[in-house]
């Protein structure tokens, strides 16, 4: 009792300033609040999204949103600078793996992310899951995916009307992508288009999907 | 806890200005309480008579500082999502100086002579036409100045980040720096007290 | 020193004329209670307090509805103004700054502070004091404007969050009011 007593006695001033002090020292003795190398994760959490596959984005949807110029979401391509120089996917931004969790991304951002197969990209997803970043999404399949289905469909002679209906959609796509929609007859393929090139070069269509959070920063200010 | 709360959209942008009257209510009372509506009061932190703007402002800034730092350290609170200005060390220092020198001769900030027009002063509703002005001026000539405004950018500059020491040892810091401030101030209080009282006290 | 100190006469001056007023609160919790709303700030919008902004959204609307075009051609009025599809007014720091008013309002009429008066010190007249408020006024309005921001978004909300340029800026705001207020005394002492 008397040390409380004690207590009371102490000024104000002189409680609020030893508190400031303590805190103060506490936050010294933590240091560094944001490491980055060592995460808690809820591993069944995890476990169920990736059983109800509610993280996959395929590569027509992913085609639908660049041709609308859709700009609520990042698409990241995982890959080396200079596969990523030789082609990809338009609107898209180059964080090789190792640099992913090098504050680049945003936890509000809808993050599109894609590799060569689909490897890569799961590991990733898992890496920016375990760093509690929301809305996460793996384009199904990767690149092999999108150069199978968007850039360089296929039709077979036998392909039914139906069949035939959706390749001229899928052609609509593939030249807009700047791709080569493809006949197959028998065990040969002819292109639909003359000039063969397995890696076209492409500008984005519309705006970056950069920037945008960016750009209205300047009147945020007081 | 994921915040910033607005951040992770979980309420509308309308929603966000109802949230904004309140915090400035918030704020708005808690200048009034410091005695910041009052000019001579704010004047006074210059002559050294009466320290309030110096106490007010680090104590704020203390408490906000580690409430942060803590957040963080919790995980709950996700620095990079909230905004603050780009380092334009030139222009700021030069716009700081000419602020500063403004504050001395009108009196106020422009959130301090929000609440004294409120409160019924005068001269804080001057003041504001004062601001007006100022701001339709410097609209006025921006594009005579842009250059300038732009210079010296340095980004986004963290202080831990920039002087290469940990982000609590750089809290700790300025916890010690302001109170010492503080020690400081009641010294210089007391002093200038017994000054103006003849010496009697 | 004593030059200055001799003629202060703040106490008497701040005794009279007032209605039997609360006194100003402890200035320690004050800030703490401050810091708390600029805290609430962080973690609710992720952003901090901000005034002069306000300010600056409403001269652009003001320029806009007498000279559309020349707002348009402005590129910092039309930062403000934007494309049209959005009401300028309509802006988180307008909708701060009005409960700036409000709070300010309720705190003194709480503490029966509210009186219109002109706050100055007992040298000076009232009208050279009004023009001192409007000249003081125009250069806070133009150096927050260079350093996008005043005392609130800068110092404040920047200091808290331990941003290099609104440290700058804080040390320099000091420094420019300290090296002006001798020249200044006559108006508040």
């Amino acid at each position: 009792m008397k040390f409380l007593e004690l207590i009371q006695k102490i000024d104000l001033k002189i409680k609020l300033a030893a508190i400031a002090i303590f805190l103060g020292f506490t936050a010294f003795i933590i240091s560094n609040p944001f490491d980055n190398s060592i995460v808690k994760i809820n591993a069944k959490d995890l476990a169920v999204m990736v059983q109800a596959e509610v993280d996959h984005v395929n590569v027509d949807e992913l085609a639908d949103w660049i041709i609308k110029g859709k700009s609520d979401y990042r698409l990241i391509d995982l890959r080396t600078e200079k596969e990523y120089n030789n082609y990809n996917i338009p609107t898209s931004e180059n964080i090789p793996i190792t640099n992913l969790l090098d504050g680049e991304l945003f936890r509000n951002e809808k993050i599109v992310l894609y590799s060569e197969g689909g490897i890569h990209s799961a590991q990733a997803w898992f890496l920016l899951k375990a760093k509690d970043y929301k809305n996460v999404y793996m384009l199904r399949g990767g690149m092999e995916e999108w150069n199978d289905k968007i850039l360089f469909p296929k039709l077979t002679s036998n392909a039914t009307q139906e069949e035939k209906a959706k390749f001229e959609i899928a052609s609509a796509i593939s030249r807009y992508f700047g791709g080569q929609p493809q006949i197959v007859t028998g065990n040969e393929l002819t292109l639909s288009v003359a000039n063969p090139n397995p890696t076209p070069k492409i500008q984005a269509p519309a705006s970056s999907s950069t920037g945008g959070a960016q750009k209205k920063k300047k009147r945020e200010g007081c | 806890m994921n915040a910033p709360f607005f951040k992770f959209d979980m309420f509308s942008a309308d929603f966000s200005l109802v949230i904004a009257f309140a915090i400035g209510i918030g704020f708005g009372f808690a200048l009034e309480r410091g005695g910041f509506g009052n000019a001579r009061i704010l004047a006074s932190q210059f002559y050294f008579t009466d320290m309030r703007v110096l106490k007010v402002m680090f104590s704020a800034i203390v408490t906000a500082m580690l409430g942060v730092f803590f957040f963080v350290a919790f995980g709950w609170l996700d620095l990079s999502l909230v905004y603050y200005t780009d380092t334009n060390l030139i222009p700021q220092v030069v716009g700081g100086l000419i602020l500063g020198v403004g504050f001395v001769v009108g009196g106020y900030c422009p959130g301090t002579s929000c609440v004294s027009a409120a409160t019924g002063r005068i001269d804080g509703v001057i003041y504001l036409l004062g601001v007006i002005a100022g701001i339709f001026v410097f609209g006025e000539i921006f594009p005579l100045i842009e250059g300038f405004y732009y210079s010296s950018n340095m980004g986004r500059v963290f202080l831990p980040d920039y002087l290469g020491l940990s982000y609590g040892m750089i809290v700790f810091l300025v916890v010690l720096m302001a109170v010492g401030a503080f020690a400081a101030a009641e010294w210089g209080e007391r002093k200038m007290a017994i000054k103006k009282s003849g010496g009697v006290k | 020193m004593s030059s200055i100190t001799g003629i202060f006469s703040k106490e008497e001056a701040v005794q009279e004329k007032i209605h039997e007023p609360k006194p100003y609160s402890n200035p320690y919790l004050v800030g703490i209670g401050l810091g708390l709303v600029l805290l609430a700030a962080f973690v609710i919008m992720g952003r901090g307090l901000g005034a002069s902004g306000a300010f600056s959204s409403l001269v652009a609307t003001g320029v806009q509805q007498v000279a559309p075009e020349h707002a348009a051609n402005n590129p910092y009025f039309k930062e403000y103004v934007g494309d049209g599809s959005t009401n300028p007014l309509k802006d988180w720091l307008v909708f701060e700054v009005l409960g700036v008013f409000v709070g300010g309002l309720i705190s003194g009429l709480l503490a029966h502070r509210v009186k219109k008066r002109v706050e100055k010190g007992d040298r000076i007249s009232v009208r050279n004091r009004l023009i001192f408020a409007f000249i003081g006024g125009g250069l806070m309005g133009f150096g927050a404007k260079l350093a996008r921001g005043c005392t609130s978004g800068q110092a404040l909300t920047g200091g808290a969050l331990l941003n290099l340029g609104s440290w700058a800026f804080m040390m320099m705001v000091f420094a420019g009011a300290y090296a002006m207020a001798y020249f200044m005394r006559r108006q508040w002492t």
